[in-house]
């Protein structure tokens, strides 16, 4: 069934466009000086981000998850935010980011590069700090408790009990963040200048501009290349550190130390400097109109706009975005798990390791491919004839969720892998059979996860631009529509309800993470 | 497996309702009656107005949105088989000729209206800095304006590339390569977007950036009105671009008849009059009113340059050479 729907709603589009442009010279039309620099940039500067992400990351992780402080829950809600905010509004963000002057110092002039950079780790620091920290509550803290009675020190602790245990997560949000980074076509659009090209850029210019679809498919080939390179070497990292002795950690966790100290300032500077600058400078500029404090931008949004601007208000708007999250999360959250079983039992027999991964990689392409593609790729296949899909409002959630399905994927996989492969099997060996071992040993072991995911993929459907703008159209827009709608005018009015719609958006995303984790059983 | 059957069973259970759903959905799709409008992405029409289209003509009008001009254009030639859509609004005079070489159209497309691609510049900026403001585009490359202009990428924007065009225009086939690179020496900003130009970079905006210089319209300082009643911004009206946007019928289209309603109905005196508000535009067909504070705070350019060129002959050579200067 997975198989099926992925089949239908990502390789055919994908496979259309490419044919359309497949030619025996295509080899020759990437194989070029400039497509070669275009390749190095998009890759170091992936790279880079996601380096850091991971390195800022980490450390987050443990005192987010592995400690416990009070406002805990409410800065892991923080940290997400910045995933799911539409690129101009981060680019705005960023703009008073840029005018700090320690900032302005470090970055001696106007080279949009490190800001990219920059937004890149903004964007997706949660989502390393999620993804290894939901692998390291996990963790059962009687090994590091006992290791450091032994004396050993909490740095080698770390080192040569704690990192193999989390290897898995880390190479896997590694893998993640680096295709995130590689395809992101908004920041580099929004805050690179003309020198600054990607190939995400360059497959927008060729497909909608020159529609020289020989040129896309060859990009599209580099970007399967790309994405398929990432997971391969994120699986060898992760290579043999499977499955620790690992339970569920009921156990409260210890509270926060002085011996944390490192860890929490690091925490502390980039979660203060990096994510809380960006986000309050826009939700500050939502409370002002001609630098005087007001609420009329948010007055305003039970309007149309200036001048009727906007098809619908931002309350359909926002009831559309709840109803496409609703949909994209029970879409996403059961073919994830389903897709997360699958592989992670196929990879603990061991005996069909590459099948695991290549159905591992067949899934996590959306993450690599590009959107504009994508989009046209939908036009053509299901505009009329089997499939219209075209003309339904269940087009959009559905091309949401083909992104959150490999999110959600990556968030339950790493933790089905901790699971002990000897509790299973003396379960097994005592009779019991799957269903309960699935309720009673790996439901438990996956809920927190799975609800992590789920407030993922509520979120990313909630944010989602590309898709909605493309797909969503009339009375079916969504809160990122609008407020693209609304900025894209001149106009005080306009800019004003934009950064409304964007503190709107900010809140919601808050809320929605807020309460999710207060289904954590653990008491934090 | 060890996967429960149950389990398993749970998942293709909402997989399949979630498609039984979806289908419910797709039937009763595509009535006679249905007219389907192809637009850009800034094409604004109100609910009002779409009713009284359906009432007038028996139609039942659907929009459909696909990207600006270029992208719009190009989606309707890859689809020009089994169109989308029986109209199309907003291609432009920068994509027509591509529109046409490609027979999408069916007749021909009709001007529904003008914008002029300006610069515009933050009156309160150059009097607080006493410097005189620009008159001409050959101004931005002195000295004293080094760094203070941002432009959109013309490989990204359609402003830019307006603008690309009328510097072609403006100083000729040996004048304009050179022209870019004094803009480039003079410290030109190029951002990829207009969005992120005008409400990030540009001082005169509500975003309150650093430049205050801006490519943008001609009719944007309308918009910067301040509470003093007046606007804190003002056009350059040397160097402009005449952006013309066009609709018409698609070749192939389902409903012929209900897209020429469409069209005729874009080109009366009621829709016509809601271009200014709705989308910023002036209207083609002349006699129809323009708003009070349009006539007020903005003006259109006495000569424009670059609209009467051919874009698909030459966009790829003006952008490669472009892009060589700014690489």
């Amino acid at each position: 069934m997975p198989i099926i729907f992925f089949g239908v709603l990502f390789y055919w589009p994908l496979g259309k466009i490419l044919s359309l442009g497949f030619t025996s010279h295509l080899l020759s039309t990437v194989a070029t000086q400039r497509n070669a620099s275009l390749v190095w940039f998009t890759v170091w500067q992936a790279a880079l981000s996601a380096g850091l992400s991971l390195l800022f990351g980490i450390p987050g992780a443990y005192v987010l998850y592995h400690r416990s402080f009070p406002g805990q829950k409410f800065l892991r809600a923080l940290i997400t935010v910045p995933f799911i905010l539409p690129t101009i509004v981060v680019a705005i963000g960023f703009t008073a980011f840029r005018q700090l002057p320690i900032i302005s110092a470090l970055l001696m002039g106007h080279s949009g590069i490190p800001v990219i950079i920059c937004a890149n780790i903004f964007m997706n620091y949660s989502l390393a700090v999620r993804i290894v920290g939901g692998v390291w509550t996990t963790l059962d803290g009687a090994i590091e408790d006992a290791a450091a009675l032994d004396g050993a020190g909490r740095l080698r602790t770390l080192k040569s009990i704690t990192l193999p245990q989390l290897s898995n997560s880390i190479a896997s949000a590694g893998a993640l963040i680096f295709l995130y980074c590689a395809a992101n076509f908004g920041i580099v659009l929004v805050l690179g200048g003309a020198s600054t090209r990607t190939i995400e850029t360059e497959i927008y210019v060729a497909t909608t501009q020159y529609l020289d679809l020989q040129r896309t498919s060859g990009l599209v080939l580099v970007q399967t290349v790309l994405t398929v390179i990432a997971f391969v070497v994120a699986q060898r990292f992760s290579k043999g550190h499977m499955g620790f002795g690992s339970t569920t950690s009921l156990e409260a966790r210890s509270r926060i130390d002085l011996r944390d100290l490192p860890a929490i300032a690091l925490t502390a500077i980039f979660v203060g400097g990096l994510i809380v600058v960006p986000i309050s400078t826009v939700m500050i500029r939502a409370f002002q109109v001609d630098s005087n404090f007001t609420f009329l931008n948010f007055t305003n949004l039970a309007g149309h706009g200036a001048r009727d601007l906007l098809a619908i208000s931002v309350g359909q708007a926002t009831l559309n975005t709840f109803r496409n999250a609703i949909i994209t999360v029970a879409l996403s959250i059961s073919v994830g798990v389903v897709v997360s079983y699958l592989i992670s039992r196929s990879a603990l027999k061991r005996k069909s390791r590459s099948f695991q991964r290549a159905m591992d990689i067949v899934f996590q392409m959306p993450v690599g491919i590009s959107s504009v593609v994508l989009g046209i790729g939908y036009l053509v296949c299901f505009s009329g004839g089997l499939f219209p899909l075209r003309s339904s409002w269940l087009v959009t959630p559905i091309a949401q969720s083909l992104l959150t399905i490999p999110l959600v994927i990556r968030l339950i996989y790493p933790s089905l892998m901790t699971i002990d492969e000897e509790l299973l099997e003396s379960a097994e060996t005592e009779s019991a059979d799957p269903s309960q071992i699935w309720w009673l040993i790996e439901i438990p072991i996956i809920r927190d996860v799975v609800v992590i995911a789920t407030g993922y993929a509520a979120i990313v459907s909630i944010g989602e631009f590309g898709a909605a703008n493309f797909l969503a159209y009339g009375d079916q827009g969504t809160l990122p529509t609008v407020l693209y709608q609304l900025i894209s005018r001149p106009g005080a009015q306009n800019y004003g309800m934009a950064m409304a719609t964007s503190s709107l958006l900010i809140a919601l995303a808050l809320v929605v993470v807020y309460a999710l984790s207060a289904l954590d059983r653990e008491k934090g | 497996m060890k996967f429960s059957r149950k389990t398993l069973a749970g998942f293709a259970l909402i997989l399949t309702v979630g498609l039984v759903l979806l289908f419910i959905n797709l039937s009763g799709n595509s009535k006679p009656r249905d007219v389907t409008l192809v637009t850009h992405d800034s094409f604004v029409m109100s609910k009002a107005l779409i009713s009284d289209f359906n009432k007038t003509t028996g139609y039942n009008l659907k929009l459909l949105k696909a990207g600006d001009a270029g992208s719009l254009t190009n989606r309707l030639i890859l689809t020009r088989k089994t169109p989308i859509g029986d109209a199309v609004f907003g291609i432009d005079n920068t994509f027509a000729g591509v529109a046409t070489s490609n027979d999408i159209i069916d007749g021909s497309l009709n001007p529904t209206d003008f914008g002029d691609v300006c610069f515009n510049y933050d009156k309160i900026w150059f009097a607080q800095h006493k410097i005189p403001a620009p008159i001409s585009v050959r101004d931005l490359a002195l000295s004293k304006y080094k760094g203070l202009t941002v432009i959109e990428n013309p490989n990204l924007s359609s402003t830019g590339l307006s603008f690309l065009a009328a510097s072609v225009d403006k100083f000729g086939a040996s004048g304009w390569q050179p022209y870019w690179q004094s803009l480039k020496d003079n410290g030109i900003k190029v951002d990829n977007g207009w969005e992120a130009a005008y409400f990030t970079d540009f001082s005169g905006s509500s975003g309150k950036g650093a430049f205050p210089i801006v490519l943008s319209y001609a009719s944007s300082p309308a918009d910067e009105v301040r509470a003093n009643g007046q606007s804190q911004t003002a056009s350059l009206l040397d160097g402009c671009f005449r952006q013309t946007e066009y609709v018409g019928v698609l070749k192939n289209a389902k409903n012929p008849a209900g897209a020429a309603a469409v069209v005729k109905y874009l080109l009366s005196p009621k829709f016509q009059a809601t271009f200014p508000d709705a989308m910023y535009m002036y209207p083609s067909v002349a006699g129809t009113p323009i708003p009070a504070a349009w006539s007020k705070f903005t003006q259109i350019a006495t000569h424009t340059f670059g609209d009467t060129l051919n874009f698909n002959a030459n966009r790829k050579s003006w952008l490669t050479k472009w892009s060589a200067i700014f690489g």
